[in-house]
């Protein structure tokens, strides 16, 4: 076991982010945290890269329990390298970025100048190695920045949404190197996201982190909304783009909302199921998932995705552009 | 006008003929102005780090105070001083009253806070993430420190330049302290003070452009430091 974590806590002005009763993550695994912002994944990382003192709980690193006040957390850190969601690199060169963290390990000055050579090649910086590296784009400035956590020959390298704030190009490329740094070097690889298509092709396990705890459904389709009740007694969600699902709980006023996109059901023809919770949307985007299709259905401006069984898919013959119905039975709705 | 041109004219003949007089004021000058700064960035440099990074009780009063001490006049510092080490205060059987030394302490005390001030500002501007950065890359305490220092270098020397600035140019620190004794504590400023007051112009022009030369000398050298060290 790579991470055991019991009863962590962690609470910034008087706001718990980080709530976890207990985790395990594996090791020589790509695995993926999944939450939208807010959910404490950055917090979770930065314990995990012995950055940040959790309030409470305890933190296992390769069966051995974390002490993070006897001051020999370099050790652990000369293990663990964590790339920041928007990586700083210093004001010098590319090449002298890359060469820190060998420098302050006295690798040799020879050895150095060839290990850096051959980071800059694997993560395609190579024409880089003279330029100044506050001139260079964020894309460029992440893939140096993966550059310089390989040089500190970690066992683990935690990302923090490694290709958020990068172009598509960038992103190919830092999705390619994840997965290299995994096969070629056997270096456990976490990293978080909110990009459930990104975890799904990247990751071989995915952990779901909502409001600093980690959630058993899938949280997506997470919306604001407004509890109203009708003159019938009945209850309803409304969404701020006007969406308004029928919902049965206690709560009132500004709420939450969650609808499970493996319990929505998508169909081509307006029948089948109750007529509650039924809208008429455009599908604008599919994409194939292993096992599911994601569809991306657009209601009224309310962007729904459904997750489809690929058998149940190849059935229903769907095309981009074309007018379906979904349904959201009241399973796969939570409020909170 | 024209007996400034002619004052003017004869201060730079001076100065090309290396006149020995100028030669030891503008010695004593830089000497004592190279220690203070030297002195106060030791001490300033690492007390304004640990002041903008070590959450304490009584921060905000500590930099309140510092801002406050930036605009003491000389003389101030000059009596103040005086009262330690003149033969009366309790410093004063070190016989350092007219001596190279208090002229030091003295301007030592007036940069201090500037040097502090500048590297709180620097260190505070400082983006948190080299800070994480470091420790993730697998430095030390000691490692980080330099590395943030390093980064915050532009504000530090910044420090430094207004620092030699100020303590060359001052007056009254070394005129009090030091007793403007020739060869010995006479400075630039003092020097220029006792001309005028003799009506010897020749003299303090000359000494007015030797000052503003090595103000200006020393900006180039840090202008192109910082440019050099900006990658």
């Amino acid at each position: 076991m790579l991470y055991e974590l019991k009863n962590l806590k962690k609470t910034y002005d008087q706001r718990t982010v980080l709530d976890l009763k207990t985790l395990k993550l594996e090791k020589n695994k790509v695995l993926g945290l999944l939450g939208p912002n807010g959910a404490g994944k950055t917090t979770l990382l930065e314990i995990m890269a012995f950055l940040t003192k959790p309030d409470a709980g305890d933190l296992w690193f390769e069966k051995e329990r974390v002490n993070f006040t006897n001051g020999k957390l370099i050790d652990l850190r000369r293990k663990v390298v964590l790339i920041q969601q928007q990586p700083i690199l210093f004001t010098t060169t590319v090449f002298k970025n890359v060469e820190y963290p060998l420098k302050i390990r006295k690798t040799p000055r020879a050895e150095r100048k060839k290990i850096v050579k051959e980071l800059l090649e694997l993560v395609g910086m190579g024409m880089f190695e003279h330029a100044s590296a506050h001139k260079l784009s964020g894309g460029e400035t992440h893939r140096v920045a993966i550059a310089q956590a390989l040089a500190c020959l970690p066992e683990v390298i935690l990302m923090d949404e490694p290709t958020a704030s990068v172009d598509v190009e960038n992103q190919i490329n830092i999705e390619r190197i994840i997965k290299e740094i995994n096969q070629k070097k056997s270096i456990s690889v976490i990293f978080t996201t909110h990009n459930m298509i990104q975890a799904s092709r990247l990751a071989d396990e995915t952990v779901f982190l909502f409001e600093g705890k980690v959630a058993q459904s899938i949280y997506e389709n997470i919306f604001s909304g407004q509890i109203e009740v009708d003159s019938n007694g009945d209850k309803y969600c409304v969404l701020h783009s006007g969406l308004k699902l029928r919902v049965s709980s206690q709560k009132t006023g500004s709420i939450r909302i969650s609808i499970d996109p493996s319990i929505v059901k998508l169909n081509q023809k307006e029948s089948g199921h109750s007529m509650h919770n039924r809208f008429k949307g455009t599908l604008i985007q599919l994409t194939d998932e292993q096992s599911r299709v994601r569809a991306l259905v657009d209601i009224v401006g309310t962007p729904l995705s459904v997750l489809i069984p690929k058998d149940v898919f190849k059935g229903l013959h769907l095309d981009l552009g074309e007018k379906v119905w979904v349904n959201c039975p009241k399973e796969s709705i939570d409020i909170f | 006008m024209d007996f400034l041109i002619d004052s003017f004219l004869s201060a730079l003949l001076l100065i090309w003929s290396v006149d020995p007089e100028l030669l030891v004021i503008v010695q004593v000058s830089l000497k004592m102005s190279a220690i203070s700064t030297l002195v106060a960035a030791v001490v300033g440099i690492p007390a304004g780090f640990l002041i903008a990074f070590k959450p304490f009780y009584g921060k905000r009063l500590v930099i309140t105070v510092l801002n406050t001490l930036l605009a003491m006049p000389t003389v101030v510092i000059g009596l103040f001083v005086y009262a330690f080490i003149s033969r009366r205060g309790i410093f004063g059987a070190f016989d350092l009253l007219y001596t190279q030394k208090a002229i030091i302490i003295g301007q030592v005390i007036l940069i201090i806070p500037i040097v502090i001030t500048f590297t709180i500002t620097a260190i505070n501007r400082i983006d948190d993430r080299y800070r994480k950065t470091a420790l993730t890359l697998g430095a030390n305490v000691l490692q980080t420190v330099v590395v943030i220092i390093r980064e915050a270098r532009f504000g530090i020397v910044a420090s430094i330049i207004v620092a030699f600035g100020r303590v060359i140019a001052e007056v009254g620190i070394s005129m009090m302290l030091g007793g403007n004794a020739k060869g010995f504590t006479r400075t630039m400023t003092t020097a220029m003070a006792l001309e005028y007051d003799k009506g010897e112009f020749v003299l303090s022009v000359a000494l007015g452009i030797v000052l503003l030369m090595v103000s200006f000398g020393m900006n180039i050298f840090f202008n192109y430091f910082q440019g050099k060290a900006r990658v």
